[in-house]
């Protein structure tokens, strides 16, 4: 038995970085999603614990900028986690068909976005990994499609 | 948009976390990996009409202890033990650090995994024997093995 402590921060950035460095490596999607999954339940409530708004709360304050519908922070936080399929891909119900439709590329990508932005709250942004992703970011994602610079004022290219 | 099926999921994250831990890497990714392939083959298992590990851990603790425990609950009990929870879950109250013995806990998850994934798929694929033949060699297999013939029947796995 070699029992040790661990800061839960520090076991959310290790499967984070895991994450990023199967992604960029071209390693399985349904791990990455599963694994950045993971850092994110621990990021987002470290950042509600730091008294500060998760992505969660920042995604629902847009929404409702926009006109969305007003949910709380948890449903709020189920729905994105369902189009990301993060539960999915850890769980089968006894009723479940077992087939799921998806583009994993994506999810695995929003997975990421998602447990970064927590992660940045709490680390800032000269972390080695996020560096790194953000190189990636710049050098493979289409600048149409995605605000591969961060400009607060980017809108994506109409079809 | 492209279907998959569960089965092909969990195969891909279990292939992943040996992968990880045969590697030497993060203890924490291979939990979690092996946390959320078990997930999945569990079900799989049952459906199959085979005994999952949950229901064989519940057999050896009647055996033991003298009552079955509850699934879901017994099951909670080992995605615990197993540091599967802590890895993927903080409430509010929880405290800023967990104790873990993570090389132990990779180690316990990983088996469980491939345990259910061996009743579906036998062990015929590199990945599993890999995994199997790192734990004969650093766990005493050979000395596991005799204790393992010496146990009664019921205390074994169906």
């Amino acid at each position: 038995m070699t029992l040790k402590s661990y800061s839960r921060f520090e076991l959310a950035e290790n499967q984070l970085e895991t994450a990023i460095g199967l992604f960029v490596s071209g390693g399985d999607r349904f791990s990455v999603i599963s694994l950045a999954g993971a850092a994110d339940v621990i990021l987002s409530r470290l950042v509600i614990n730091h008294e500060q708004k998760n992505f969660t709360e920042l995604s629902l304050k847009c929404e409702l900028e926009r006109g969305g519908a007003n949910e709380t922070r948890e449903a709020h936080g189920k729905c994105m986690n369902d189009a990301l399929f993060i539960n999915q891909i850890k769980h089968m119900d006894d009723d479940d068909d077992g087939f799921i439709d998806l583009e994993p590329e994506e999810c695995a990508l929003g997975a990421i976005l998602k447990a970064l932005v927590n992660y940045v709250i709490l680390a800032g942004q000269q972390k080695d990994i996020v560096l790194a992703f953000k190189a990636w970011v710049r050098l493979n994602l289409d600048s149409k499609k995605y605000n591969i610079n961060c400009d607060p004022n980017w809108k994506p290219h109409a079809k | 948009m492209a279907r998959f099926h569960k089965h092909d999921v969990a195969r891909l994250q279990l292939l992943t976390a040996v992968g990880i831990f045969l590697r030497g890497l993060d203890h924490s990714s291979v939990i979690t990996l092996a946390g959320a392939a078990s997930g999945i083959l569990d079900t799989l298992v049952k459906r199959a009409g085979k005994e999952p590990f949950v229901d064989y851990a519940r057999r050896v603790h009647c055996e033991l202890v003298g009552y079955t425990p509850k699934r879901k609950s017994y099951s909670h009990h080992i995605d615990k033990k197993l540091g599967v929870i802590a890895h993927k879950h903080l409430s509010k109250d929880d405290p800023d650090t967990v104790e873990l013995d993570l090389e132990k806990q990779a180690v316990d998850a990983l088996s469980r995994a491939l345990s259910d994934y061996v009743s579906l798929n036998g062990q015929d694929e590199p990945f599993v024997k890999a995994f199997f033949s790192w734990v004969w060699e650093n766990t005493d297999g050979p000395a596991l093995m005799e204790k393992f013939k010496i146990a009664p029947d019921r205390m074994k796995p169906k």
